[in-house]
């Protein structure tokens, strides 16, 4: 969910986008399936951090972009920190190690 | 945050559709830009999952589990029809009793009932008595207090003679002030409220507002506003209909509400009038409305400074007292002594035993039928379908039964509960506003509640026990087999002994109280019954005073004693049954003479004997003999006649001087206060004793003084008729008379002895008693052979290969008969032993409550068992002869 919201943080992108940029953005690491996209993007919706709306894409389909919402900026930045501290400290345990 | 969360999830489920059109569109936009080939996984499952994201999961299943309950239901009418019918039983005797115990004690009597308060004065002394307030003084206070309250009311009750010109009944009245109804905010339904002009004191303008329930029982007239009606024989034009179940502070409240103004209409039981206006007659009660946003806690004490300054200003009367608040009392229980409210209670837990009754045969009902299921179960649960969702499923079909059988139970008991209260308003002896009993937000939830518990109580067992073999072993079995065991019959067999059982208690107990009616109705009172008729008036209640009243009584025996076919006539202040007794003290004259009042008084020998003032020929009319002595003496029936005297019964004769002559002895009433006090009385005449209470077969003793040396208002006029005249023609002639000797004397009663004696609160708490518990147990007997019947066939049909394997080897046919009736007698017989120990229980708990019965009766105790034999026998002979016609061929085939 938060690399979902993070990926939506730049622009707002439709589902396929979202899966192709956290790929991308991975360096091609991460693979995200749409069995996890899905349930993870109605969750989002369900506690407000994003919100879909449809549009036609540059190819003239019909696609449904999320937009994420300044509910979500807040979780996001709460998540981010949160993963850094994590981080860190694990960092910091593994250097020590 | 949550909220908006649970907004979002709402707005999902109101437009779900769309929603999943979308999301399918999505993806397979999704499935579209991959390009080839599509690693896109299967889109229903991905759509699935992605839904549950939203948590409706449950309330689909539900859906599909109601409308799966709803297509097997549907499926089987039979069963259906009898389930429905025996929780619409089960459930609507509870929702009856639950909309009386609604209407009586949980329903708030008005709106906003929390900023309500009683104000009165209350002694500053230690003890601190509450003292009522007098008019002026709850003028000050109102207009003291205007900032506390927003209302300020004040009342007076009391009983009046209401004559819609049909005969005045005593009637529950309450005087109050012009904005009485605003502090309950309960506007009249119809026309209007007081004006301040007709609350003023001396105003005696003569207008009043009469109870919903009173405008209903003259028809619900439209007409009724304007209309003209006698209280306590003065003319009154109704100006309003209070709105529906409007009964001010108490349940059951007023039948009728009078302007302040109009106070003096009530006269106190002596016939005087009551002082009024003053600041010395405290005789109001004070009721207000906070305003709104005033806490109690801040209104005490501002309530409190207006009580110090009226001290101040008023010392005379208002010293030592401040002024305090407190809730309303509430409501008043008609519960006729100890035994009455245990029968109360006893009536109040029938209904549940009813529906435990009604619960445990659908259980038996649902087990058997299960049974025929179990392929079904074993090839969901084969199929993946969890146990818990299996439990479920037989759950919601279980409740989806309840739910329906609790909204036909709740028509029919509204229904029948709006009668049963309608019926008691003409048969109470005074007039109240009746307490709504009808529908409210309560007793649907109460519905829904019944209808959950039941349904826990009858499927759970079954469910569990069900699911847990539905095993895959089930598949294989066919289902005609005979593959419910031993264990699985037992439960059916136990259920059945229960249903017996709980159906035995309450048919023995509607037994005891029909033998305790019929022995009441059968009894000897003592006296003679036919022939008799009863006028009961009240002179106070128009205003008389004693000099008045006294004319009154005497006008009427003088002229009753000449309507052609009265034999005799005489006037009493006690009738014997009309229970409610004057009992006094009655001593020897002279044996406490020396002792100091009241301290060792109930040590000596007095005799507690009901207290009865007569007219002449009391003995006669009643048919009883002059035992000795001589009857009371035209000069006695006027006061200062000379020495005073009596007729006691021989009971009371009896327990003075046992064995001896009372005859010209002296006695004494020892706890008479006034001018009765210790004087000596001369008996004249001694009479024999005739019963206090229909059910006492005890004669209670009685003291009988004359007309003349004592007054009471409220007397009851006693006819026989001569030989060869209907009591019942002379009831018109009679009333007219009356009323021509007095036009404005209030009538309470023109009757039959007879129906009088049946009115007597006594005898109708036994009669209601009787209906109830025989109603109950009648439904409670039916069920039970419907379980029984239920049981039987089930058994039957489980083992019909066998009968037909025991026919084709020889059996003859009326073997199988009564092994079916063997078995069936077997459960019947452990049922009605566990059944009479039970009744042999609650005939302990309900003897205070019957006359002339035995908790141990053999009538009742040997009749209820046969009933219930005869009919469990009834319901397993048809299954049983089913047994004998087995084609043996065809329960061969079967395998």
């Amino acid at each position: 969910m938060m690399l979902v919201l993070r990926v939506l943080k730049t622009q707002p992108l439709h589902g396929y986008a979202i899966a192709q940029r956290i790929h991308l953005l991975s360096a091609e690491q991460l693979r995200v399936e749409e069995g996890s996209l899905y349930p993870a993007l109605q969750k989002l919706l369900i506690k407000g951090w994003v919100k879909a709306a449809w549009r036609a894409s540059e190819s003239g389909r019909q696609v449904r972009e999320y937009r994420i919402t300044p509910g979500g900026r807040r979780q996001l930045e709460a998540e981010m920190a949160e993963y850094r501290r994590m981080a860190s400290a694990i960092g910091v345990l593994l250097d020590e190690a | 945050m949550i909220i908006g969360e649970w907004i979002r999830r709402l707005g999902y489920l109101l437009r779900r559709r769309k929603w999943e059109d979308e999301l399918r569109q999505e993806m397979d936009s999704h499935r579209a830009q991959m390009g080839a080939p599509p690693a896109f996984g299967n889109t229903l499952r991905l759509r699935e999952e992605a839904r549950d994201a939203w948590g409706w999961r449950w309330l689909d299943e539900l859906a599909q589990d109601a409308r799966f309950a709803w297509r097997t239901l549907r499926h089987s009418p039979g069963f259906t029809l009898t389930a429905i019918v025996t929780l619409a039983l089960g459930i609507g005797v509870n929702i009856g009793m639950f909309s009386l115990i609604n209407g009586l004690l949980l329903r708030p009597l008005y709106a906003g009932a929390d900023d309500v308060f009683g104000v009165h004065s209350r002694s500053t002394m230690p003890s601190g008595r509450n003292r009522a307030l007098s008019y002026p003084n709850y003028r000050d206070i109102r207009e003291g207090t205007t900032d506390i309250f927003a209302n300020l009311a004040a009342s007076f009750t009391g009983f009046v003679g209401l004559d819609f010109g049909d005969g005045a009944r005593s009637t529950y009245a309450s005087a109050v002030t012009a904005n009485y109804f605003q502090v309950f905010t309960a506007p009249p339904a119809y026309g209007r409220s007081f004006t301040a002009e007709e609350e003023q004191p001396g105003a005696g303008i003569r207008v009043a507002i009469i109870s919903y329930s009173i405008w209903e029982e003259h028809g619900a007239d439209p007409a009724m506003l304007g209309r003209h009606v006698r209280i306590n024989g003065e003319q009154f034009t109704v100006v309003g209909v209070a709105r529906k179940g409007f009964a001010g502070t108490s349940i059951p409240g007023p039948g009728v509400w009078l302007p302040l103004g109009a106070h003096e209409t009530f006269s106190t039981e002596d016939g005087t009038r009551r002082t009024f206006g003053t600041r010395e007659a405290p005789t109001l009660s004070v009721v207000g409305r906070l305003q709104p946003g005033m806490a109690a806690e801040t209104a005490a004490p501002a309530l409190a400074t207006v009580g110090r300054r009226l001290e101040q200003a008023f010392p005379s009367i208002n010293a030592g007292y401040s002024l305090a608040m407190s809730r309303p009392s509430g409501r008043l229980i008609f519960m006729p002594g100890g035994s009455g409210a245990l029968t109360g209670v006893l009536l109040m837990l029938m209904p549940a035993i009813v529906l435990l009754v009604a619960c445990l045969n659908l259980a038996d009902l649902l087990l058997a039928r299960g049974h025929g299921r179990r392929q079904e179960l074993a090839i969901r649960s084969s199929l993946g379908g969890g146990r818990s969702r299996l439990v479920r499923q037989l759950l919601t079909e279980g409740f989806l039964l309840a739910l329906t059988g609790g909204a036909v139970g709740l028509v029919v008991s509204t229904w029948a509960t709006a009668k049963l209260v309608a019926s008691l308003g003409p048969m109470l002896p005074v007039v109240v506003s009746l307490p709504d009993v009808g529908l409210d937000w309560r007793v649907f939830l109460g519905t829904v509640a019944f209808s959950l518990v039941a349904t826990l109580i009858f499927s759970a067992g079954p469910a569990l026990s069900l699911t847990r073999r539905a095993a895959a072993a089930d598949l294989k079995r066919h289902a005609g087999d005979e593959g419910r065991g031993r264990a699985g019959a037992g439960i059916g067999n136990a259920l059945v002994i229960g249903q017996i059982a709980l159906s035995l208690l309450l048919l023995s107990s509607g037994g005891l109280f029909v033998t305790s009616v019929i022995r009441t109705a059968a009894a000897d009172p003592g006296f003679r019954l036919d022939g008799g008729l009863v006028v009961v008036v009240d002179p106070a209640l128009a205003g008389y005073d004693e000099a008045r009243g006294r004319q009154a009584h005497l006008a009427l025996l003088d002229r009753l004693r000449t309507v052609p076919g009265v034999e005799v006539v005489t006037i009493g202040s006690r009738p014997p049954f009309m229970s409610s007794g004057d009992s006094r003290k009655v001593a020897p004259f002279g044996f406490a003479q020396d002792e100091p009042a009241g301290a060792d008084d109930s040590r000596s020998t007095s005799v507690g004997a009901v207290f009865s003032v007569v007219g002449r020929d009391y003995a006669r009319v009643l048919g009883l003999p002059q035992l000795s002595g001589r009857d009371f003496r035209d000069a006695e029936m006027v006061p200062g006649s000379g020495e005073r005297v009596a007729i006691i019964d021989d009971a009371l004769a009896e327990k003075l001087w046992p064995g001896a002559d009372a005859l010209g002895r002296l006695i004494q009433f020892l706890d008479a206060k006034g001018p009765d006090a210790r004087q000596p009385i001369r008996v004249i005449g001694i009479i024999p004793a005739v019963k206090h209470s229909p059910g006492n077969p005890q004669p209670y003793p009685h003291v009988y003084v004359p007309l003349g040396q004592h007054y009471e208002s409220a007397m009851t006029l006693q006819l026989r008729v001569a030989g060869g005249v209907s009591e019942e023609d002379m009831l018109s002639t009679i009333s007219r008379v009356v009323r021509d000797v007095d036009e404005r004397l209030p009538v309470l009663s023109v009757a039959t002895w007879r129906n009088h004696l049946n009115a007597s609160s006594d005898v109708r708490l036994q009669a209601t008693a009787a209906g109830v518990f025989s109603a109950f147990g009648g439904i409670a007997l039916l069920l039970a052979g419907l379980g029984v019947y239920g049981v039987k066939s089930y058994v039957v049909s489980r083992r019909t290969r066998e009968f037909g394997i025991r026919i084709a080897i020889g059996a003859h046919p009326r073997a199988l008969l009564w092994q079916v009736l063997r078995d069936g007698g077997r459960t019947t017989t452990i049922g009605i032993g566990i059944g009479l120990l039970l009744a042999l229980g609650a005939g302990q708990f309900l003897q205070g409550s019957l006359y002339g019965v035995n908790s141990i009766e053999p009538v009742v105790l040997v009749t209820a068992p046969l009933i219930l034999l005869a009919s469990s026998l009834l319901a397993s002979y048809i299954p049983a002869r089913r047994a004998t016609k087995v084609d043996p061929m065809v329960a061969l085939r079967s395998e």
